[in-house]
């Protein structure tokens, strides 16, 4: 991940993706969201690490799960 | 035990005495239910008592009894499911306005376990809204209140489950454990809370918060009790896809082995150098390391993956999981969350597809490094919370949640973690640490856990509101 962007990009952002998920923040809800966000951002940058194709993904799918109970 | 009053008697007490004649379960259920009308409207631990199913429940327990049917420890004893278990014909909300009118068509898994031993049902407990937004006063239901100090959060989200048990008013209260629901009110409530390995207990029936992190465990005064409800509630069920299928031994026998010779793992920068940490709680934990090692563990420091690296993973899963579930209704009506549920739940909005997956990767790796310390250790221990319980006031709505809680890394991992009480602060207030299992070890947990009880005899105090 990038270094994190400054309040305005970040801002943006905040914007796009809320509009992208189909929400209409309600006004009175916003600038603590944003809040929230800034800290997910923090948590996001801080979650990325080196990692290359050849690390095993993680998000493995179990087809006896499905069907067991059948 | 002769001036033991009913409230204070264990599972394993009570079970003793209601098969010896000497109490039955509609006296046990008659006492509950007069301490709940007495002592809960200054706890709001209860969003609906089920008196009527209690005392239904109760005579046919003694009726069992008196036919010589026994099916199982929890025969006749009282039990309360937090409000997200679904409970068949009896209203199950989520402490929230979405789910006020639903009830449910049938009973979740862990319910119809109980039902099956012929255990006593007194209600539905409050949560922070859908096991996420709370302490919030913008809800249907007021939140609950820790009884060791009414202004003082009893931790979440199974509030209620922490409220209840402190307060006498039922001995074992189901909740559940998404990043540290169960093991967080046991800490500031004063109990013990057990978050099982992921898998080992059906999660099928109660809503889920998200679903990767999602476990059901119990909330109890007495380690024993959280054994015989484990022993309860676990076991395969297909229809769970993260269930797992493997026998599930005695979690009764063993428990009273102690520890000597036991390899302890202590990961103490991860509390000890925490921003913010109370000196009171890493003093009890230190104290706790002598009082095991006293025991004959060897206790040893050993280093874990920074604690932000645990707590961004699990976080990041979890809103994501938690927003998919919500998504329509965040769009349609977003008011009817209450505001912490939507300040939380909506941060899952802003991850992406790429975000989730290299969280999924981080979470492998930390599993990995964890449980590859614990082939050297036979448990670790670690702090439950860096603080005593907070007052309500000191809650801020629009403050991002960093929680001062340390219970996220094992949702992540999946290892089985107990919240065990340590002692009191200077205020009055629980102090507790986390012991945490190998994967599926759930004895070990417990075992350690009864032989840290038995030397501390931190079970014999009870807030004074208990007292009545």
């Amino acid at each position: 991940m990038p270094e994190t962007p400054d309040e305005a990009a970040l801002a943006l952002e905040f914007d796009v993706l809320a509009k992208r998920a189909g929400l209409a923040i309600p006004e009175d809800r916003k600038a603590a969201l944003f809040a929230g966000f800034k800290d997910l951002r923090r948590m996001l940058a801080t979650m990325r690490q080196p990692r290359t194709a050849a690390d095993e993904p993680a998000g493995t799918f179990s087809i006896q799960s499905v069907t067991r109970g059948l | 035990m002769s001036n033991t009053k009913l409230f204070e008697l264990s599972i394993a007490d009570a079970g003793r005495k209601l098969r010896d004649g000497s109490i039955t379960s509609t006296a046990l259920t008659e006492d509950a239910l007069s301490r709940i009308a007495a002592i809960d409207p200054a706890l709001d631990s209860f969003i609906t008592v089920t008196a009527d199913r209690a005392r239904a429940d109760a005579v046919a327990a003694d009726v069992a009894f008196v036919k010589g049917i026994d099916n199982g420890p929890m025969q006749g004893v009282p039990y309360a499911l937090k409000d997200i278990y679904d409970t068949a014909g009896i209203r199950s909300t989520c402490h929230s306005k979405l789910r006020l009118d639903h009830v449910p068509a049938a009973d979740s898994v862990v319910e119809s376990k109980f039902k099956a031993q012929g255990a006593v049902l007194l209600g539905k407990l409050a949560t922070h809204e859908f096991a996420l937004g709370g302490p919030s006063f913008d809800l249907p239901f007021p939140p609950a209140r820790n009884p060791w100090n009414r202004e003082h959060i009893p931790g979440g989200s199974s509030s209620g489950s922490g409220a209840a048990v402190a307060a006498g008013l039922v001995r074992m209260a189901m909740g559940s454990d998404t990043g540290g629901s169960i093991r967080g009110p046991a800490a500031y409530c004063g109990t013990v809370g057990l978050k099982p390995t992921y898998g080992l207990v059906s999660r099928r029936g109660v809503f889920p918060l998200s679903t990767t992190l999602d476990h059901c465990g119990p909330l109890s005064w007495t380690v024993e009790d959280s054994a015989i409800a484990l022993q309860t509630i676990a076991g395969y069920d297909a229809l769970d896809p993260a269930s797992v299928d493997i026998p599930i031994p005695s979690y009764l026998d063993g428990l009273d082995r102690g520890v000597d010779g036991l390899r302890i793992g202590l990961p103490r920068h991860f509390f000890a150098e925490a921003e913010d940490v109370s000196a009171e709680v890493v003093a009890a934990i230190d104290r706790a390391a002598e009082r095991l090692a006293k025991l004959g563990a060897v206790v040893e420091e050993i280093t874990l993956p920074d604690y932000d690296l645990f707590n961004a993973c699990g976080r990041i899963i979890m809103y994501t999981e938690a927003f998919a579930i919500h998504e329509q209704d965040y769009q349609r009506r977003p008011l009817d969350f209450g505001q912490l549920t939507y300040l939380r739940m909506t941060l899952g909005a802003f991850v992406t597809g790429a975000d989730i997956q290299q969280a999924m990767r981080l979470r492998r790796e930390l599993s990995r490094t964890v449980n590859l310390q614990l082939k050297n250790y036979d448990a670790l221990i670690t702090a439950s919370a860096l603080i005593p319980a907070p007052a309500f006031a000191d809650i801020d709505p629009n403050s991002p949640p960093n929680w001062p809680i340390q219970t996220m890394p094992f949702n992540v991992t999946g290892n089985p973690a107990m919240s065990i009480p340590t002692g009191f602060s200077a205020s009055g207030l629980p102090l507790s640490m986390q012991i945490i299992g190998r994967a599926f070890d759930e004895s070990m947990v417990l075992r350690i856990g009864a032989a840290f009880e038995s030397a501390t005899g931190l079970s014999g105090r009870r807030p004074a509101l208990a007292q009545g």
